[in-house]
């Protein structure tokens, strides 16, 4: 896949000295792989659907993730893909799903030339940033990471080494970030029960309690005049129960009309 | 090869994320544009690394910082947006900012739940 | 297993003491979750109001100590070089826990609003029948304590932040707990939660700026620290269009905290929407770290090539001047006048920075603290004026208050006349100061803006004072609510400093001159 450089010299004569440093593999599957990441990525914010949209932009991750890997850095690579397509893209994912997989972007403009104004912003700066790169970048070559891990014995100790020596502070300090992150997420989604939940045996009890009626409650229009659901049953002793209409229903007085006996069997109210 | 490439590639990445940003209205798609942008970011470190003389490795560990700080605040951000869907069955974001005038009469009919009292609760 | 790392790694030198006021600040913040997952109910209020206090007031104290001990003097780089114990970062570390401390009174106060300002289950969906038993009877959500604790700690790990990495990862640190915190708000909580989304995506997206923005800087200078950012501006073969769109990037990321022009756009949803003690501590601590932040950047970083983007930031100074007095004219809502007066406020700062010389940062310095006192102030005082629906932050609703309530009219007309910079008030020096700083600098167009923009900007304070005395109160007239222990000693101390600061102002701006030097 990969030259093997095991130079000796420093960084920076190795450049000069091996512009070659990448070989015809490499060069072909970054051109593939690019070319799928960038369409993917034009997909994904073109995508009218969400789940479309999301499955795009793994597709974009993980073509940059075996692109890490080419370029031998395989743990950042795998990192990318498991932390990133694995993890957050799941995430993701489980909250499309949350709020609705068919919630799809509606594509129409809601400011006049927004679209317009978007590709403008999006080109211009893309062009900006990678015509400076290229123009700042004029001679410089890549030499591969080889001779870079082969330092601190490859790429996963140097990393550490890296991580724990000069980055420590900062590595240290992530920590409070998903601490917040782990809180946050727990205020927004923890409902705090009030109370235990009762048991079955403890509702059963509860219903043959003295003081309370075992039987099944009488449904709305129970007794009552009319059988609209907004009229309260009316008990054996003649109280009007509450527990028998929904709390969404607002009850209503009857006028006369409603109570008056309605003849079914000859075709209703109308003679 | 010429790291220019992979810097174009990712310069193109990061205007598309912007474009992203600036056209989706959906909360969610919003955020994965978002992503898109670090991601371009991330490549850029990595490309940094194979053509920069400097501490070697560095981009990559610049690269974990920015995985593990996206994963944080994606965590907060989705927590954010599930919630306010919760509240508004919606995650577009064209009506961020229009609920100043309607909160306060859907707040008021808020307790009218209290007016009608249910002697026997939850266990109807 | 690989032999060589066991050899090779030398851990870098940390000096504990000198770090210590950020490592007491995350770890009592670690105290707190602790507390918040093993405490009963009914301590974790008194519990946790004590440790946030307890943990400012000693992080106090270790700044003031390592600043008697002439680490202002001997500015020293510690962690790998990743911090700077200096005069200006323990000067704003400083600014950012006296103005935590007050903005800490604020958000523990629970008598003004029975059961305090943040909601009680933030997970209850609003409008629901829970949602009304909890704003009738339950207590705030305590978590608050700790979150703020983070967003302190990572404020003043941002302000002292000597690479660009720390400098982001603190970024992170103090956003995502103000970004949860504004969506806590007990009543109108849809508001609330719309402004922690907005917060949040616009955070995001020009954090996303902030981190391209070190890429570029790392593929200019090989190094992310910004003494070898500065020595690659002078010496680097490559071309500066690199370094200069690296800049352009980190200022995005910088200006948005700090509420500048062009990305100005969430701050009056979210100064409104925001629970008031958040707000608070936004417009206090925030804008006190995301000038930290600008303040290093630009005189440690980026001294040197400053001739070619001095111009580009006049021109965002002169823009957030105007449009933010412009607009702050408009506002009838009180919250919404207050924020966009903090976007002018950011650019009265910025004209300061851009003087780049040694008064430029102390007057920076100043002007952050006495702008953080009386803005906590009139945000606690806005907190105070309420109806059956919470606070009234509409403007008519103000109308005659100044016979109702006679000592808050007296002391919010002190505070509107303070942000008008009228003088014997610390609003006054403060404009002084950074004016006569950026003259000093050269910087006359700047000063001539400042000025037109402050006289601008008087109009709309004048007329809350005009609604407050000279009109008839309404007959639904919102209550003045009577202060609890805790609002009392914030507004008392807020107010005493705005004055203080107005007629002695060499107390403050004399230990800001001490501590204007960088460590490079």
């Amino acid at each position: 896949m990969t030259h093997v450089l095991a130079h000796p010299l420093a960084g920076q004569v190795l450049a000069l000295a091996s512009p070659g440093a990448m070989g015809t593999g490499e060069k072909v599957a970054f051109w593939v792989l690019g070319i799928i990441a960038l369409g993917c990525a034009i997909a994904m914010v073109a995508a009218r659907n969400a789940m479309h949209s999301a499955l795009f932009l793994v597709v974009t991750m993980f073509c940059l993730g075996i692109f890490y890997i080419i370029q031998a850095g395989p743990f950042i690579g795998m990192a990318q893909i498991i932390v990133y397509t694995g993890a957050i893209m799941m995430l993701f994912l489980f909250v499309l799903m949350l709020v609705g997989r068919d919630v799809s972007d509606s594509l129409i403009e809601t400011l006049r030339g927004q679209r317009t104004a978007g590709i403008l912003v999006g080109l211009g700066l893309a062009g900006l940033l990678g015509g400076g790169i290229a123009r700042a970048l004029g001679s410089i070559d890549a030499k591969g990471l080889e001779q870079a891990n082969a330092t601190h014995g490859g790429n996963v100790p140097g990393l550490a080494a890296l991580m724990f020596t000069r980055y420590v502070f900062a590595f240290e300090v992530t920590s409070a970030l998903l601490i917040t992150a782990a809180v946050g997420a727990m205020i927004l989604a923890h409902v705090q029960r009030n109370g235990e939940k009762k048991t079955q045996k403890e509702q059963s009890r509860e219903r043959f309690a003295e003081g309370n009626h075992p039987a099944p409650k009488a449904g709305p229009g129970v007794f009552a005049h009319s059988n609209s659901v907004a009229t309260p049953a009316i008990l054996p002793d003649g109280t009007r129960s509450a527990r028998s209409i929904s709390p969404l229903v607002e009850p209503r007085e009857l006028t006369a009309e409603d109570t008056r006996p309605k003849d079914t069997l000859t075709g209703g109210g109308n003679q | 090869m010429h790291p220019v490439i992979p810097y174009v590639v990712a310069a193109l990445l990061f205007g598309v994320g912007v474009y992203g940003v600036l056209v989706r209205r959906n909360a969610v798609l919003l955020l994965m544009s978002i992503e898109l942008m670090l991601n371009a970011v991330n490549l850029m470190f990595v490309t940094a690394d194979t053509s920069i003389v400097g501490v070697p490795r560095s981009g990559q560990v610049f690269t974990l910082f920015v995985i593990v700080l996206a994963a944080a605040e994606v965590g907060v951000g989705l927590a954010v947006i599930l919630r306010f869907f919760r509240l508004r069955a919606s995650v577009e974001t064209d009506g961020v900012g229009a609920a100043t005038e309607t909160d306060a009469p859907r707040e008021a009919d808020a307790p009218r739940a209290a007016v009608r009292p249910d002697p026997d609760g939850e266990a109807r | 297993m690989n032999p060589v790392l066991a050899a090779d790694i030398t851990l870098p030198h940390i000096n504990y003491g000198a770090i210590a006021p950020i490592l007491i600040l995350l770890g009592m913040a670690c105290v707190g979750v602790l507390a918040e997952a093993f405490l009963p109910r009914t301590l974790r209020y008194p519990v946790q109001v004590l440790v946030s206090l307890v943990a400012q007031v000693a992080g106090l104290a270790t700044i003031i100590g390592l600043a008697l001990s002439n680490y202002a003097k001997k500015p020293t780089l510690t962690a790998g070089d990743a911090l700077a114990v200096d005069g200006p970062g323990l000067f704003l570390q400083g600014a950012v826990l006296v103005l935590g401390i007050v903005a800490t009174l604020l958000i523990a106060e629970r008598s003004v609003e029975r059961g305090g300002a943040f909601v009680a289950q933030a997970a209850v969906t609003a409008g629901s029948e829970a949602d009304a038993e909890q704003a009738r009877r339950q207590p705030s959500q305590t978590e608050i304590f700790p979150l703020s604790l983070f967003a302190l700690g990572g404020m003043m790990l941002f302000v002292s932040a000597n690479d660009l990495l720390t400098m982001f990862v603190a970024l992170e640190v103090f956003s995502l707990p103000l970004y949860l915190m504004c969506a806590l708000a007990r009543r109108r909580r849809l508001l609330s939660q719309e402004a922690a989304v907005k917060y949040f995506l616009l955070g995001a997206f020009s954090s996303a700026f902030f981190v391209y923005g070190i890429a570029m800087l790392y593929g200019f200078a090989g190094s992310v620290k910004f003494h070898d950012i500065a020595v690659a501006a002078i010496s680097s073969g490559k071309s500066d269009l690199l370094m200069f769109i690296g800049l352009a990037m980190l200022a995005i990321g910088l200006l948005f905290k700090a509420a500048a022009v062009p990305f100005h756009v969430w701050t009056p949803d979210v100064y409104q929407g925001a629970p008031t003690p958040v707000t608070a501590l936004m417009a206090s601590c925030t804008k006190v770290a995301a000038f930290g932040g600008i303040l290093r950047i630009f005189y440690v970083a980026f001294l040197d090539s400053r001739w070619d983007w001095r111009p580009v930031i006049g021109v965002i100074a002169v823009l957030t001047m105007v449009i933010g007095a412009i607009l702050a004219v408009t506002q009838t809502d009180i919250k919404r006048l207050l924020a966009y007066s903090s976007i002018a406020n950011a650019g009265y700062v910025l004209t300061g920075v851009l003087a780049m010389q040694k008064d430029g940062i102390s007057s920076s310095l100043f002007y952050l603290v006495t702008y953080g006192f009386t803005v906590l102030a009139a945000f606690g005082l806005v907190t105070l004026v309420r109806d059956q629906d919470g606070e009234a932050t509409h403007l008519s609703r103000w109308a005659g208050l100044g016979r109702k309530a006679p000592v808050l009219a007296g002391v919010f007309t002190f505070l509107m006349l303070s942000f008008a910079g009228i003088p014997l008030t610390s609003g006054f020096t403060g404009k002084f100061a950074v004016f006569s700083a950026a003259l000093g600098g050269g910087q006359t167009t700047l000063v001539i803006f400042g000025v037109l923009s402050s006289v601008l900007l008087a109009f709309p304070y004048l007329r809350v004072v005009v609604l407050m005395y000279l009109q008839e109160p309404a007959a639904d007239a919102p209550t003045v609510a009577v202060p609890g222990a805790l609002t009392s000693a914030a507004l008392a101390i807020g107010a005493i400093v705005t004055l203080l600061l107005g007629v002695w102002p060499s107390v403050l701006l004399d230990v800001a001159n001490s501590a204007a030097q960088f460590v490079g």
